[in-house]
């Protein structure tokens, strides 16, 4: 029977009987709820977020509310607001958890390390790499030369030592060049093209970036080689030159195109870019122009920079440096690669530093290299005056103190000689304005006062309509993640800008972030007891004394199993519930921020089930695992519920049959997948329908993919599994990505020899020959052909049409009988 | 599950006490081999206490007389008691249950096809079935839970030596056209083999070449030992999967194919609801779904087959069987279709038989009880059931390497009574050899209580515990199904 009912002051027709808030839903009226499940009945302490207001009858839970009669409804009157907001700020003070990794904030390339860690976990090299790549298409670069941002803030600190998170990166970007990534799936290309002027980190960023959305790119360089700092700039025994290569190649192979040998300025401008049709043009020629430190004579010290490059471009000749004394001024990167350079040319070097130690611009780690190498280093010490005498430098030295703003003061009254064969300056690099007399727009191009090109930090887009620029270039020298995150940026800004869309933006929800502790100090080390210290993966150094007499690569990365061990000792701190939690999302929609979280952790994390992790710390008690579950397998108990003092109890009892539908059904990361290593968004994977290939029920599946890797399987509400479904359904998927699997075709001619290895071509050929030849000698029914019951209803209607409409035969059977 | 939430009555009839026993208002824990006559025991009283649908009978069962006179002259309850093990007052109450319900459905496994009176049984449980009328109502019916995933669609697709796709005749004329029509070739009329005998006429030299396609033939067949000698005796065998097979020892080509997860098509479940799956990832290096495989080969073959996707192929199904008119891949995207479909719009067909049969009457077939080939005896005392883990699948060549499955249920183990076990010293965990003359396999003993005395159960996931060694070489009488479910065996101690 029809009624008549009112949500919010409009009219809706409801049947006699239906639940008031899926008669709301129905209409696409917003209401909340968390422990409402369908058709299961209700928990003894219902949540009561679904509260709406019924004229004449007040506030009622509208999740069990039974239309019988014509009645008015409010939804959302301030009253109602409030008791969700009270309900939500009582399950936030119940909250223990990390919605996010602490690793995940600091890194300039926003790289999901929890993630790529939990894949190597599983051993799915490939997998990881796709991940990482889906932010930084350089992970063998960056993995070597990554100043690390993120491992300081590493929680396992404060177990033991951080986890070896660059150097796991560096793993799995060595293992898919060794032995192949995981194809990812380009767009056809659209016919708007977009320039980069210049071939480095951030350029070559900014191209894959465009590329993976369509664009056509030209990459423009000035040097014959992409790569520019990269190349030019690093030395070999840091960053292999095949590594370089190979993992260009892995970009350029997406069809960008790289024009070497074309200087902006030289060999074209802004505006004969846009004249060839470019649509939008991204400046990124990094940072080239020399500091300089001012002192007497300075005009007479040997720039490091360019000896870099040239020695990188192999055109000096290396005989002159053999056992001559050198000293280096400054401790610049340039400076740290040119020290280790010279001291393989069989220099004896010296590098000079106005600062102490700890002030160097340069990793401690990156000096210790360089002093284990034999390179001398003396701080506080600034030059003060560089004579060049007939084949020497005198160079005269001070010692240097600081003022109270930190500045440099020298002190004259140290001064000191010392004499070289050679001096070089090194004190970094900046952004060059030179760019401005290279043609008309170029003039235009505006600049800070300290000469360097002005961008909008959002869009990085200049104040020339269509050119962008990023990397260093724009923002001054700074970490190659850091030229990469600028050049997926503005990737993002070109595309938006040629689309004429606005840039999409992810809202900041840190307000709404779970933390179990930010510092050191405030930590529960409860929680940590949670962990047995093991100690971190080291690379192993070649010996000094052998690696200074050539330039191959000093570190050596870390083996599968190392990596595999390393991986492992992640804490695994984000929650790997976040893709289904409901929780979250309400307190981001009711906007209700988190900061009154405990800080405490109350119940251990249960590990005992083989498949599934118990965090009640993360439990909102809405019990719909213990109405999912069909086998009546869980034991719960909550007391004092919403109260400070509330108390859970969960168990597995023995009827649990692992079929994983309770952790499909919470509504937070208390119940999740062992084997679901990896924190994800569900609106980032795709869901793929399915129909499960074990048994003959056919349960129907939902498997999310994404890095061309099924993150999970759910299941999918629909007859004759409604969302159920047993342990091999949820959990039996794995088995796609076994090192087993056969991935190349084989024949023999004798069952006694070994399987050769063929093309498609020749093993079908072999096939249909050995086949044919058996029919003409025996007749059809010599040969018998037998279907599949894991094969598909096409796939066996092609084998039996293959045996009746081509053998002529009907010897077709299927394993009907096993 | 979601039934008996809803207050349907359940009945369980197994040796081993499995865990829905629980569940169950009424639980049998016959012998093995007895399914027959628990069967035509509960017949026996449904007739004697006139408990049939008499209405129903009169209606659509064309030989109820002869049916009647077989059943009371040769089930009384007492014989059926002895066969089964079970006090006749439990047979009773079982037909009272089945026969007093509103509708009932008879669901089995293969505990019933797996026996030489397999398909004995099955026709004895469609008789029950008849006799109180349990046809085309919803939940009513007989039918069985297939093993694997898609024997009911490779079988519908006519992957059977006696029936082309739709399980038409080839000496139909008119089906011979359709099919010459469509194909553009005539179809062979002879008749073909079934797997057993052209294992058999392997051994013997007729048969010259096998093209097995994701089926592990040298594993999955009871008796392997002769079924390895059949696989060597071939000139050529084709293997086709995603693992390499223990066929793979005999094969002279393997080509890789895709797995479900790598490729789209449809699966038939077992109510005949043929179900869409879509491609999730890529397949692993040169890997390729099964129906390319077979597409290049038959361009290899001299033939022009050119199909670009299933969904062509399944359009092709619809024009040789009309009852798959309507299994487009378009309209499977939501929610899978139960054939017969004949029209293209066609929204399936949910129950089977609402509008009369077929044939227009039902025979009821004279089920007969064949015992089981091997009886215990005192070289060999026990009676070796095989069973499917929950958690693995079948030989396990997928839930082996799916590391959380395989966590579960690592080794594999067979299931004992206690006090069987304590009689021979063997105890929980122990290592035991399990033997006849056909061979002996190793494994892990599990003390059960929910197992039998006299019985053993164990698994046939394992490559490295060939339970199938000691399968009996029993056939069931009619369909050549391997006796999987009854073998006699010794167990000791292994030291
Ligand atoms: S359960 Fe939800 S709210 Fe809690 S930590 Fe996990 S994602 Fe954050
Ligand atoms: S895994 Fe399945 S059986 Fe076990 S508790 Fe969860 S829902 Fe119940
Ligand atoms: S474990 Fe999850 S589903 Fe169960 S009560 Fe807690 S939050 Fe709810
Ligand atoms: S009480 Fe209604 S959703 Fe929880």
């Amino acid at each position: 029977m029809s009624i008549r009912i009112k949500i919010n002051q409009k009219e809706i027709q409801a049947e006699k009987g239906e639940l008031l808030v899926e008669v709301a839903r129905k209409e696409g009226f917003y209401i909340p709820t968390l422990c409402y499940l369908k058709g299961k009945g209700y928990p003894e302490n219902p949540c009561g977020i679904c509260v709406v207001e019924v004229r004449g009858e007040g506030i009622v839970r509208s999740c069990n509310y039974v239309i019988e009669k014509e009645i008015e409804v409010e939804t959302e009157t301030p009253q109602i607001k409030e008791i969700r907001r009270k309900i939500l700020e009582n399950l936030v003070a119940n909250h223990y958890g990390d919605c996010k990794a602490p690793c995940h904030t600091p890194c300039p390339g926003g790289l999901n390390i929890q993630g790529y860690i939990g894949f190597i976990a599983k051993g799915d090299f490939r997998a990881s790499h796709a991940l990482i790549k889906e932010r930084l298409p350089i992970p063998a670069v960056v993995g070597r030369v990554c100043p690390r941002f993120c491992e300081p803030v590493c929680r396992r600190a404060l177990v033991d030592q951080p986890v070896a998170i660059n150097n796991l990166k560096r793993f799995v970007a060595d293992y898919c060049l060794e032995h192949g990534e995981l194809p990812i799936e380009l767009p056809p290309l659209k016919d708007k093209k977009v320039a980069v002027i210049g071939a480095g980190p951030a350029g070559i960023s900014c191209a894959y970036f465009l590329r993976l959305k369509g664009y056509r790119v030209t990459i423009f360089d000035k040097e014959d080689e992409p790569g520019g700092l990269l190349r030019y700039g690093i030395p070999s025994f840091k960053l292999p030159r095949e590594v370089l290569r190979k993992e260009l190649e892995s970009i350029f192979r997406m069809n960008i195109e790289f024009q070497g040998g074309k200087a902006w300025g030289r060999d074209f401008t802004l505006k004969e870019l846009f004249e060839k049709g470019y649509e939008a043009i991204f400046i990124a020629i990094g940072a080239r122009k020399e500091r300089f430190f001012g002192f007497q004579g300075e005009e007479f010290a040997e720039s490091g920079f360019e000896f870099l490059y040239n020695f990188n471009k192999g055109q000096l000749s290396l005989k002159k440096y053999e056992g001559k004394r050198v000293a280096i001024l400054g401790c610049s990167y340039t400076a740290i690669e040119l020290s280790r350079v010279l001291r393989r040319l069989g220099c004896s070097v010296t590098i000079y530093y106005p600062r102490s130690r700890m002030e160097v611009p340069v990793p401690q780690r990156e000096v210790g290299y360089a002093e284990k190498e034999g390179v001398k280093f003396v701080y506080v010490t600034a030059p003060w005056i560089l004579e060049r005498l007939d084949s020497k430098y005198k160079l005269i030295l001070v010692r240097t103190s600081l003022t109270e703003k930190k500045e440099i003061k020298p002190l004259p009254e140290t001064a000191f000689e010392e004499e070289f064969d050679f001096v070089f300056k090194a004190w970094g690099e900046a952004p060059s304005d030179e760019f401005k007399t290279f043609g008309e727009l170029e003039a235009k191009l505006e600049t800070n006062a300290e000469g360097i090109i002005k961008v909008n930090p959002q869009t990085l887009e200049t104040s020339l309509k269509g050119v962008f620029a990023g990397g260093d270039f724009a923002h001054g020298a700074k970490t190659v993640i850091q030229a990469v995150a600028s050049g997926r940026k503005a990737a993002q800004a070109i595309a938006a800008y040629l689309e004429g869309e606005p840039i999409k933006r992810a809202p900041i929800t840190v307000k709404y972030d779970f933390s179990r502790g930010k510092r050191a100090e405030e930590f529960d080390s409860n929680f940590l007891d949670l962990f047995v210290p093991e100690e971190r993966a080291q690379l192993k150094e070649r010996e000094p004394e052998k690696r200074i007499q050539d330039f191959e690569e000093v570190l050596i990365g870390l083996t599968e199993e190392e990596a595999i061990k390393e991986a492992n000792r992640c804490l695994r701190c984000g929650c790997l519930g976040i893709h289904k939690c409901e929780f979250r999302e309400l307190l981001i929609k009711e906007d209700v921020p988190v900061s009154r979280a405990r800080k405490k952790i109350k119940y251990a994390i249960q590990k005992a089930h083989p498949l599934i992790e118990v965090d009640s710390n993360k439990c909102i008690a809405c019990e719909r695992c213990v109405r999912t579950c069909p086998y009546e397998a869980i034991f719960f108990r909550v007391v004092n519920k919403g109260k400070p003092t509330e108390y859970i109890t969960f168990r597995f009892t023995e009827r649990c049959v692992n079929c994983g539908a309770c952790v499909d059904a919470c509504p937070t990361g208390a119940l999740t997948k062992n084997n679901l290593l990896v924190p994800y968004s569900r609106k980032e994977a795709k869901p793929v329908k399915s129909v499960c290939g074990y048994c003959g029920v056919g349960c129907n599946l939902t498997v999310w993919v994404k890095n061309a890797t099924i993150l999970e399987v759910t299941g999918r509400d629909l007859p004759p599994n409604y969302g159920y479904t047993c342990v091999k359904g949820r959990f039996g998927f794995e088995f796609y990505k076994s090192s087993e699997r056969l991935t190349y075709p084989m024949i023999r001619t004798d069952r006694l020899k070994k399987f050769e290895r063929v093309s498609w071509d020749t093993a079908l050929e072999f096939v249909a020959e050995n086949l044919l030849k058996i029919k003409e000698k025996y007749g059809p029914d010599s040969l018998g052909f037998l279907c599949s019951a894991r094969c598909s209803n096409e796939e066996n209607y092609l084998m039996q049409k293959i045996a009746r409409g081509i053998f002529k035969t009907n010897n077709v059977d299927n394993p009907a009988r096993v | 599950m979601r039934a008996l939430e809803k207050g349907a009555k359940c009945l369980v009839a197994d040796p081993r006490r499995i865990y829905f026993a629980d569940k169950a208002n009424l639980y049998l824990p016959l012998r093995p081999g007895s399914n027959v006559p628990l069967l035509n025991g509960m017949a026996y009283v449904i007739i004697k206490e006139e408990f049939y649908d008499k209405e129903f009978v009169e209606r659509y069962v064309e030989n109820f007389d002869s049916y009647r006179h077989y059943i009371l002259s040769e089930w009384d309850l007492a014989k059926a008691s002895r066969y089964t093990g079970l006090k006749p007052f439990l047979i009773e109450q079982a037909a009272y249950l089945y026969a007093q319900a509103k509708s009932a459905l008879i669901l089995w496994g293969l505990g019933v096809s797996e026996h030489r009176a397999g398909s004995y049984t099955a026709m004895a449980a469609a008789n029950l079935a008849t006799l109180c009328g349990f046809w085309g109502k919803p939940g009513c019916g007989a039918m069985p839970l297939r093993g694997q995933n898609n024997v009911q669609g490779a079988c519908d697709m006519g992957g059977l030596p006696y029936v082309l796709p739709g399980y038409q005749s080839y000496l139909d004329p008119t089906v011979k056209l359709r099919f010459q029509e469509v194909w553009g070739e005539p179809i062979p009329d002879r008749e073909g083999k079934t797997l057993p005998a052209l294992l058999r006429e392997a051994l013997s030299g007729k048969v010259k070449a096998l093209y097995a396609m994701g089926y592990d033939v040298a594993m999955s067949h009871g008796d392997i030992g002769s079924v390895w000698k059949a696989l060597s005796n071939l000139e050529f065998f084709v293997v086709q999967d995603i693992f390499m097979p223990l066929s793979g020892k005999y094969a002279h080509a393997i080509l890789p194919a895709a797995c479900f997860f790598e490729k789209c098509g449809t699966f038939t479940n077992g109510e005949r609801r043929v179900q869409l799956f879509e491609k999730a990832v890529s397949p692993p290096g040169e890997a390729l779904p099964d129906w390319l495989i077979l597409t290049k080969l038959s361009q290899k073959l001299g033939y022009n087959w050119n199909y670009q996707s299933p969904a062509e192929i399944a359009e092709e199904i619809g024009k040789v069987w009309p009852a798959w008119k309507g299994i487009i891949h378009s309209r499977l995207k939501e929610k899978g279709i139960q054939w017969p479909a004949p029209e293209p719009d066609h929204p399936g067909t949910s129950i089977l038989f609402t509008s009369g049969f077929p044939k227009g009457k039902i025979h009821l077939a004279i089920a007969k009880h064949i015992p089981p080939f091997e009886e215990p005896s005192s070289q060999y005392p026990f009676i070796l059931v095989t069973i499917r883990r929950l958690n693995h699948y079948n030989i396990g060549s997928m839930s082996r390497r799916s590391p959380s499955l395989n966590k579960l249920y690592p080794e594999p183990v067979i299931d004992m009574n206690p006090e069987d076990a304590k009689e021979l010293g063997i105890y929980e965990g122990a290592r035991v050899r399990v033997f006849n003359e056909r061979g002996e396999v190793i494994f892990r003993v599990h003390l059960e209580e929910r197992v039998p005395r006299g019985q053993l159960y164990a698994d046939f996931h394992f490559e490295n515990a060939l339970t199938n060694l000691l399968v009996s070489p029993g056939l069931d009488d009619l369909m050549e199904t391997p006796e999987y479910k009854v073998s006699v065996v010794a167990i000791s101690l292994f030291r």
